[in-house]
């Protein structure tokens, strides 16, 4: 046996954690070694073809997880996508087990 | 020009991997680094399995998910990607995809498959997971879709589904396509 290593805690997180901004905070590396995994939602300009579907599936697999008892939050950023996975995760009879800020 | 990283979502959320398959607690922070390091874009694809399978579900050969729902189920993940990815590419972006070697699913080079063995969770994963030399369910539809520009875009396998899993062997051959891609 391999073992299994996961954390069962996940932090949905903006594009600006994975890829931020030249400069700015790197969150993504301390989540990591906080043992997060992480479900990055689509980040800006995603083509209109696209947007609803990529959400769609980050849904399912959010709700997945909730549904098997793991921890999910949200990290909330600033940008529309948080917003609007907020409202896509309501509408399919779930929420997140909490919230955190993103400090700058 | 930019270089995009699709990577498999196991790659930042371990959490998503099968029963007993997690190498890590979430974010395999090595090829975050990496990818930093060369100013690459990151982006996470979809799990086709978790889903579909849940959490729980165990390890599986490529022939269990060979089914017509889930052949539809991984074309609706895949569709939003190929679009993205074509625009990418047509905005003169490199793109690279990232899969997990040893994966039904998601394998690029080799992929978990046999024509008898069914992923009979009372072995131990050690003893008995037969790879093949192919690519996975997914990736293999994502790059049908992509058709004729399959060719412009860079696929690697991380071997993180293998038995003989070597991290520093694997980081070396995903830092060898991204370096090619830029």
């Amino acid at each position: 046996m391999r073992g299994d290593g996961r954390s069962r805690r996940i932090l949905v997180v903006p594009d600006s954690v994975v890829n931020p901004a030249d400069g700015r905070t790197d969150h993504l590396s301390a989540f990591a070694d906080e043992g997060w995994g992480v479900v990055a939602l689509g980040p800006p300009g995603l083509v209109p073809v696209a947007r609803d579907a990529w959400m769609e599936a980050i849904v399912d697999q959010v709700v997945t997880f909730i549904d098997d008892g793991y921890l999910v939050v949200l990290a909330e950023g600033d940008d529309p996508e948080s917003e609007r996975f907020s409202r896509a995760l309501r509408e399919a009879g779930r929420d997140v087990s909490g919230h955190i800020d993103l400090p700058e | 020009m930019t270089t995009i990283c699709y990577l498999a979502h196991c790659l930042l959320n371990a959490n998503s991997k099968v029963d007993e398959g997690a190498r890590c607690s979430g974010v395999w922070s090595p090829v975050v680094g990496m990818l930093r390091e060369r100013g690459a874009v990151i982006r996470q694809m979809p799990c086709p399995e978790l889903a579909f399978g849940g959490t729980r579900r165990f390890w599986a050969v490529r022939e269990q998910y060979d089914t017509r729902a889930f052949r539809a189920h991984c074309e609706r993940l895949a569709a939003p990607l190929a679009a993205q990815i074509r625009a990418d590419l047509e905005q003169g972006d490199r793109v690279v995809i990232v899969g997990i070697d040893g994966s039904p699913t998601m394998g690029v080079e080799l992929t978990a498959s046999s024509d008898d063995w069914g992923g009979r969770p009372d072995k131990p994963l050690d003893e008995d997971y037969p790879v093949r030399p192919g690519a996975g369910l997914f990736t293999e539809i994502l790059l049908v879709m992509l058709a004729q520009d399959a060719p412009r875009i860079r696929v690697v396998g991380v071997g993180q589904d293998l038995l003989d899993y070597d991290e520093a062997r694997e980081m070396a051959k995903l830092r060898e396509v991204v370096a090619d891609a830029r």
